[in-house]
């Protein structure tokens, strides 16, 4: 229980201090964006004006106690305010467009990729003299070094462009009909390359980190003893050295979910998927900073929501931890 | 203790390999002016070459008669200077030729070269970034760790807190408000956004060696801090530093590759990352040149491949449960 | 003399068993040799890194990675186990002998309850219905005085002496004729480990199975040993009756080890140690083994191994203080 307390009030904090650093950002930085960008957008409504304002604390009639109230309140009520590249759409929905996209892309496909990577660093680490591991091991070394970005930019190239078997971007066949079976198709056609790069990539580092936490279980004692009581192999291989070796492996998907997560985004904005990703980047090139930041914390909250999930996992798998352990 | 790790570590074919491969760029990066062909940015050639002086010395006179005695003559000189100028256009968006190893740009500038140029900037700010940002995790998990108590819980709350933190947007977010383009910021935004990891890993390495009875004898012989820090913890973290720092230049330099080709960096200098920037932009894809994008995401691959394999020997080196009987 | 050998559960003959390294082969088990009837229960001490371990996993069979037997006999029950291969291994072991292992803190599976895995061990063996199999458990687990109410007790939920007491319980669920024990003892404190040799004892008694007990705490041994072997750097040199080797300690090595430790009863002696640590078995010296530390060494100790020479009734020796003495007595 205790575990749980602390890993509530850690998400807890953690939601505070990105919510802050989202405030103070603008406000902090050098060079004064704020002026600049008001400078420049001479022509804009007034409505959208004021939005960039509230956003940069260049209203400075509130002292910034107040700002930081009256932002936090917003946030409640699930205003972000209007976002300057698609004035007038509030944020709120652009952003609720765009999320099932990602979190259907990247959700699938890190859960896939997560999977596929675990089976293949257990078989690495029991197998692990023979050629075809250490081969394994070396190419994912070597895939996990291209910047993900770019591997997408392959794929793009090989079988969109080159072999036009999938298309080059877009989340499905525009205009297609809505319903009906075409549309579920075209929405894998257009999904499987980013999905394919986001597995690829994301791959290798849980092939390595289960290798090299099964290594280690398998050098513990209790696998000598299961090998003495004459265990099936099927056993030892599962309860005895996966079960163990999956725990840490679950605490360092856990921690890496942030970084996996920045790795979608990357692929979104190169395959021109519509989801959060791709909004991000175009909310920089536009420098609409309100959907900008609405986006960081929308990315922040769900990367310490899947965090906090895997902590429950590894709380419902390990039953030392159970017992108020680590 | 030193000298055993630094045998141990050459001794190993992957940190060899590694470490051979990271020397070939340092050595293409250092020698780049002698190995690039071309300027990076130029998109011809062209000499100059003076052919003749003096061929038009043109003189011109004009008289004016004052009287019978008197004259004035006014001479007008010039000198004129042939040039011969020769410009070689390259060609745009060509595919590797003999001229052009690696092709050439949208207008006509040698991939090549560009590679080879933007090796210094890559490296440098790889190898930089992860130097300071090792640094500032050993200070931190040296303070949190052997001071314990209240500052230690403030540093390991923050370490956890911008662990979750996904570190992608962060940068994003913190670069697009950036205006100030340059290196210096992207060396900043990448240390600020990668610290957590070796930050927490160092700490409880530190945590741990201060239990070990060596420091705690140390420590009741009344030892002053700084010279338990240095003399009996540090040596036996070594790897542990050395690992940390692989594994951050390697994410600096993806990291930088990736601003760079978001454009968030400066797109004016010559680097791998810029060089996929406008390959992007100017649709090298889908006008299907290949040639554009390929090199510098291999030279990428290779660099961070050859910190992988260090860091992997590391890993063996101090693990020995890794390694190959 | 002659028909013992058909009592005899267990009969080692010139074992050698070590581990290949770069530079070579560590011969951690050196020319071992003896015997050990039903029921026996045999002490070898000695200190850390003189083979005792390695002894342990060449009789089950268990040595793997760069481990192996190199030569020489295993005789369980007439049937010579080294040379098995590990299919047919896996059929014996447990059944007909099995291991109390060393520092229980990390032989029992943290994820599993103990209660299931004391069932694997049958189920991997026998065809029992699981209301059977989780009987038996519980039945071995009262056996060594843990209340079978934690059949579903985590491993980290025990204190060290419980944790080693379902280590004793696993190795004998399935009633093997053989249980060694590597220093099944040593990670804990004394009151808990005098009773933990108590209980072994009284299983012993009740179950007639034969032990072999590791250990470099010879005092242990004092009042449970029938046998008692003396190891040094891979070799056996000294073995006999329990009573014989304290009474009597013919090497100088067991004399220092006697000296070691104090007795409860009797006038209080100088406590002595013996100096120098134990030589690198990558490359033994030639000679006796403990001869750059005996106090009574001579030359010849340095230049040639001692044969074995047995004194009466089976207490054998192998020191060069006896040479002359070989007429009387040859193995």
């Amino acid at each position: 229980m205790k575990y749980f307390a602390r890993k509530v009030g850690l998400l807890l904090f953690a939601l505070f201090v990105a919510i802050t650093i989202n405030f103070f950002l603008p406000r902090m930085m050098p060079g004064d964006p704020a002026s600049d960008l008001v400078d420049k957008m001479q022509g804009v409504p007034p409505e959208a004006l004021e939005s960039i304002k509230a956003a940069f604390g260049v209203n400075t009639e509130d002292s910034l106690i107040i700002q930081y109230g009256k932002y936090l309140l917003n946030l409640v009520k699930g205003d972000f305010g209007v976002s300057i590249s698609r004035f007038p759409t509030p944020v709120s929905d652009v952003l609720r467009v765009a999320i099932p996209w990602s979190l259907g892309l990247m959700g699938l496909a890190t859960i896939i990729s997560f999977i596929i990577g675990t089976v293949i660093g257990i078989a690495c680490a029991w197998n692990r003299n023979k050629p075809l591991a250490t081969f394994t091991v070396g190419f994912f070394i070597f895939i996990r070094s291209f910047p993900y970005f770019w591997l997408g930019l392959l794929f793009i190239y090989l079988l969109a462009f080159k072999i036009q078997i999938f298309p080059i971007g877009g989340s499905y066949t525009p205009g297609i009909d809505r319903t009906g079976w075409g549309f579920v198709l075209s929405i894998l056609k257009h999904g499987f390359l980013p999905a394919t790069t986001i597995i690829i990539s994301s791959m290798g580092a849980w092939i390595l980190t289960m290798r090299n936490n099964m290594i280690n279980v398998l050098a513990e004692d209790y696998i000598t003893v299961a090998l003495a009581k004459g265990l099936p192999m099927k056993r030892i291989k599962g309860l005895y050295a996966a079960k163990n070796a999956l725990l840490p492996s679950i605490t360092g998907f856990a921690m890496s979910l942030g970084f996996v997560v920045g790795g979608g985004l990357l692929t979104e904005m190169v395959f021109g998927y519509p989801g959060v990703g791709l909004m991000l980047f175009q909310a920089v090139q536009a420098k609409d900073y309100p959907l900008m930041q609405a986006i960081f914390l929308f990315i922040s909250t769900a990367v310490l929501i899947a965090n906090f999930i895997a902590d429950v996992f590894i709380l419902i798998l390990d039953p030392r931890v159970r017992d108020g352990g680590k | 203790m030193l000298g055993d790790i630094f045998k141990l570590f050459f001794e190993n074919k992957k940190a060899a390999i590694g470490f051979f491969i990271l020397l070939f760029f340092v050595g293409i990066a250092i020698l780049a002016p002698v190995l690039a062909p071309y300027d990076p940015k130029a998109n011809k050639i062209e000499t100059v070459e003076i052919l003749d002086t003096d061929r038009g010395r043109r003189k011109t006179v004009e008289r004016e008669k004052i009287n019978d005695f008197e004259e004035t003559r006014i001479y007008t000189q010039e000198e004129t200077t042939t040039y011969k100028q020769y410009t070689k256009k390259f060609p745009l968006n060509s595919a590797p030729s003999q001229a052009h190893y690696f092709g050439t740009t949208h207008s006509g500038q040698d991939i090549f070269s560009q590679v080879i140029w933007g090796t210094r900037i890559s490296l440098t700010v790889g190898i930089g970034t992860g130097l300071f940002t090792t640094f500032i995790a050993l200070t931190l998990a040296l303070v949190a760790g052997y001071f314990g108590g209240l500052v230690d819980d403030i540093i390991s709350l923050f370490t956890n807190v911008f662990l979750v933190i996904p570190g992608l947007p962060l940068m994003i977010v913190i670069a697009a408000y950036i205006t100030v383009k340059g290196v210096m910021p992207i060396v900043l935004i990448l240390a600020l956004t990668s610290w957590p990891w070796p930050t927490r890993l160092l700490r409880s390495q530190v945590v741990s060696l201060k239990n070990r009875d060596f420091v705690k004898v140390s420590r009741s012989l009344g030892e002053r801090p700084l010279y338990i820090i240095f003399n009996e913890m540090l040596p036996n973290m070594i790897s542990l530093v050395m690992a940390s720092f692989f594994q951050m230049t390697m994410a600096a330099i993806i990291g930088e590759a990736t601003l760079e080709f978001l454009g968030l960096g400066n797109v004016s200098i010559v680097s791998w990352g810029t060089i996929l920037y406008w390959a992007q932009n100017n649709g090298a894809l889908l006008s299907g040149a290949w040639w554009w994008f390929l090199p510098p995401g291999i030279a990428i691959a290779l660099i961070g491949t050859s910190f992988a394999m260090m860091n992997f020997a590391i890993d063996e080196i101090s693990n020995p449960k890794l390694r190959k009987r | 003399m002659m028909d013992m050998e058909k009592n005899n559960v267990l009969q080692i003959k010139e074992l050698k068993a070590g581990y290949e390294i770069k530079s070579g082969f560590v011969g951690a088990v050196d020319d071992v040799s003896f015997s050990l009837k039903k029921g026996e229960f045999l002490g070898i001490a000695g200190e850390s890194g003189c083979g005792k371990s390695t002894l342990a996993y060449a009789i089950m069979n268990l040595l793997r990675d760069n481990g192996c037997i190199q030569s020489g006999t295993v005789q369980l029950n007439d049937v010579n186990i080294a040379s098995l291969s590990e299919v047919e291994m896996k059929k014996i072991r447990w059944v007909d002998l099995s291991m109390v292992f060393q520092s229980a803190m990390n032989a029992l599976n943290p994820v599993l309850k103990i209660g299931e895995q004391l069932t694997d061990a049958i189920f991997a063996h026998q065809d029992l219905s699981r209301t059977k199999a989780q009987a038996r458990a519980k039945e071995v687990l009262e056996l060594v005085d843990i209340s079978s109410e934690r059949y579903d007790a985590y491993p980290h939920q025990l204190s060290g002496g419980m944790k080693q007491r379902v280590m004793i319980a696993m190795a004998l669920i399935l009633q093997p004729d053989l249980v060694i024990m590597d220093e099944p003892t040593t990670a804990l404190d004394v009151v808990v480990q005098r009773t933990i040799i108590e209980k072994i004892q009284e299983l012993q008694r009740q179950f007639d199975f034969s032990v072999i007990f590791i250990t470099h705490d010879l005092s242990l041994l004092v009042e449970i040993s029938d046998k008692l072997a003396i190891m040094y750097a891979g070799k056996i040199i000294e073995f006999g009756n329990a009573h014989d080797v304290f009474t009597d300690p013919l090497h100088p090595y067991t004399e220092g080890l006697m000296a070691s430790f104090p007795a409860l009863t009797g006038p209080i002696k100088r406590m002595g140690g013996i100096e120098g640590k134990p030589p690198d078995l990558l490359n033994p010296p030639e000679g006796c083994r403990f001869a750059p530390r005996c106090q009574k060494a001579m030359d010849i100790c340095r230049r040639e191994y001692p044969k074995e020479y047995v004194k009466n009734d089976g207490h054998k020796v192998s020191c060069q203080l006896y040479r002359e003495k070989m007429g009387e007595n040859h193995e």
